[in-house]
């Protein structure tokens, strides 16, 4: 009875929604759990799960990204007209750079100028966007395909996709930094308490300027495998890119008022929402009914967390007292 | 001199008129049509749009919240108001504007009753909006009106100088300036906005309020809609994109403050103009619109620094003190 108590005490609410999620739709969803299915579930949620990663950090700093939605579509155009001229590793790199870069000028405006993230990064999406357009001139370009180009989406490494890999490698670093570096813990303190971080001697606004550039970071990676497997630099790649990864984390469970959140959360949020995508597609629905069903998932599970919150402290005195 | 410059910036509506006067000086001395009666009655109309946005913004705004649904409740509403003109005639557009408020209703019950984020909140409606635009639509077609002549004539007719569309927008402006300075629910939504907890305390009802403003967002994000369904003739349930942006720019410009509790609906008239002025200059200048869009996103973002402008002016100065010791 105590680990089980333990258990509910320590495990997000999100995953056991997660896990519900994926009862119900290996039950009554056709084909859906078959391994080939999941695999492609998998490599779906790859690139939400990396950005997903940079979202986190910015959310726990207790800000907001949504200039991930054309600062990966001005790498990836970056990146194809780079093509022809350097080959496929230095383009990529300038891609990362260019993300990292937007990133920068979150940072700066954000920490340094003391601009409210949300006007500094709906900002930088237009400017950003504005850049991707005039560079390929409104219209999408194609880049010459070649094996290492369109490595890091069809490749396998032991028969796990690439995609998949680097996204677990992006949540592992994540951990690592969220739970084990001091940079993370300092994450979580200006989060929740900027004026109190700053009066035991952390320098906040170096700290938020760190989050701002590694969220670029993450995405920046994102970019690289979305940039393969779409075969070409597109202005308007994948505009609702940042409310996705909002949506992955608030139905994982992280608050936006900042200073909480965990890997597991955005674990949770990310394939609750690759389910759901996976499903709606699988049982024929429109793409009306799937954004419909997302709207209500995220409602529905930020509502749930809430009340769910008390609904296990209820049930951790109800265990303790049989208990005794 | 450190208390006159608070006091300058205090009065945000005339720092926003300022950036608009400047507009029009450059571009005027660029462009010799570009001030002209011919072309402020244009750019009024152009901008009725952002105008009904941006006041509806303000509210939500003034409550310490955000609305990054208006756009896609706006494209909703002008979607669901052409259906309903080609079942019922012209009274189909309230079913327009009550999209709106069943949005605004939803909206403000989840954020002032149930407590969840604003953003989380409207990030839902957003999603879900568009989702319901492209089921009624056919997958996102337009939806043409049977008989929009009576309707084109509003935008594209002629009184006293303008369209009557823009007049429309100005009365929405003068009717959010009314209610916040002179009815009950005005004072209640700005009190809440600057202390939600002392409002609470005084023994208001203070969720009842709260939902209130975010109501008001939703109509106005709907006549912003029926702007739309207006200009162009037809419902476009897929339009919008973008738009929130360019409303809370329009706001923050005009001088209402994302901490809450200060609106100003004038302000965001002339934030709405400052922006749409900047549009068609850089327009009319022959600069591409791709690069037109880099320079309004990079003029929201020094916009909204003149919030901290005195912060910023302490930091320095204490910065030069250190360096001069």
């Amino acid at each position: 009875m105590k680990t089980l108590s333990g258990f509910l005490r320590r495990v997000p609410v999100s995953v056991l929604i997660a896990l519900a999620f994926f009862v119900v739709c290996a039950l009554f969803v056709p084909r859906f759990a078959g391994s080939g299915n999941l695999g492609n579930v998998a490599r779906i949620a790859a690139i939400l799960a990396i950005v997903s990663c940079g979202q986190a950090i910015v959310l726990i700093l207790g800000g907001i990204e949504f200039s991930f939605g054309s600062s990966v579509a001005l790498a990836s155009v970056v990146t194809v007209m780079l093509l022809p001229a350097t080959g496929p590793l230095p383009a990529f790199l300038a891609g990362v750079a260019v993300v990292v870069l937007v990133g920068v000028l979150n940072g700066a405006l954000v920490a340094g100028v003391g601009l409210p993230a949300v006007v500094v990064t709906l900002g930088t999406l237009m400017i950003a966007h504005g850049f991707a357009a005039s560079l390929a001139g409104g219209l999408p370009i194609d880049a010459a395909p070649s094996p290492l180009f369109r490595w890091p989406a069809v490749g396998e490494v032991l028969g796990i996709p690439v995609a998949v890999l680097i996204a677990a490698v992006a949540l592992f670093c994540l951990w690592v930094l969220l739970a084990h570096m001091e940079l993370g813990r300092r994450f979580y303190l200006v989060g929740a308490n900027a004026s109190a971080a700053r009066l035991s001697g952390i320098g906040v606004r170096g700290t938020v300027f760190t989050g701002y550039v590694l969220a670029g970071l993450f995405a920046g990676v994102a970019s690289v495998i979305l940039t393969s497997r779409v075969g070409s630099g597109q202005p308007n790649l994948i505009p609702d890119l940042p409310f996705q990864t909002i949506a992955a984390c608030a139905i994982g469970g992280i608050p936006l008022t900042g200073g909480r959140g965990s890997v597991i959360q955005v674990i949770a949020g990310v394939a609750i929402i690759a389910m759901l995508n996976n499903a709606v597609v699988l049982l024929n629905y429109p793409v009306a009914v799937q954004q419909l069903l997302i709207a209500l998932v995220i409602v529905v599970s930020v509502v749930a967390q809430r009340f769910a919150a008390g609904i296990a402290f209820d049930v951790r005195i109800l265990l303790k007292g049989s208990a005794r | 001199m450190s208390a006159l410059f608070r006091r300058l910036l205090g009065a945000r509506a005339l720092v926003a008129l300022v950036f608009l006067v400047c507009v029009w000086a450059v571009f005027g001395f660029v462009n010799a049509r570009f001030l002209t009666l011919g072309n402020a009655a244009s750019i009024a109309l152009q901008m009725s749009v952002l105008v009904l946005l941006s006041t509806g913004q303000m509210f939500a705004l003034t409550v310490r919240g955000f609305d990054i649904s208006v756009g896609a409740v706006a494209a909703l509403s002008s979607g669901v108001a052409a259906l309903a003109w080609n079942a019922v005639g012209p009274a189909g557009l309230l079913a327009g504007l009550l999209t709106g408020l069943a949005a605004g209703t939803i909206n403000g019950f989840l954020v002032a009753r149930v407590e969840v984020q604003p953003i989380v909140t409207t990030l839902g409606m957003l999603i879900g909006a568009r989702g319901l635009s492209l089921l009624i639509s056919n997958s996102g077609q337009v939806i043409p009106l049977a008989d929009s002549r009576s309707l084109l004539q509003l935008a594209y007719g002629n009184w006293l100088g303008l369209a009557p569309l823009a007049w429309f927008a100005l009365a929405g402006v003068a009717f959010a300036a009314c209610l916040l300075r002179f009815t009950l629910l005005g004072r209640r939504i700005l009190m809440f906005g600057s202390n939600p907890d002392a409002a609470r305390l005084v023994g208001m009802n203070a969720v009842r309020v709260h939902m209130a403003a975010y109501q008001l967002t939703g109509v106005f994000a709907s006549l912003a809609g029926l702007a739309m369904l207006t200009r162009a003739g037809s419902g476009l349930p897929t339009d919008g994109t973008g738009m929130e942006l360019q409303s809370i720019a329009s706001a923050v410009i005009g001088g209402t403050a994302l901490t809450g509790g200060v609106a100003s609906p004038f302000g965001t008239l002339v934030g709405a103009a400052f922006i749409q002025s900047l549009g068609s200059g850089l327009n009319m200048s022959g600069i591409s619109p791709f690069t037109a869009e880099i320079a309004i996103g990079a003029v929201i973002i020094a916009a909204s620094s003149v919030g901290v402008a005195p912060q910023l002016v302490t930091r320095l100065r204490k910065w030069a003190r250190r360096k001069g010791n």
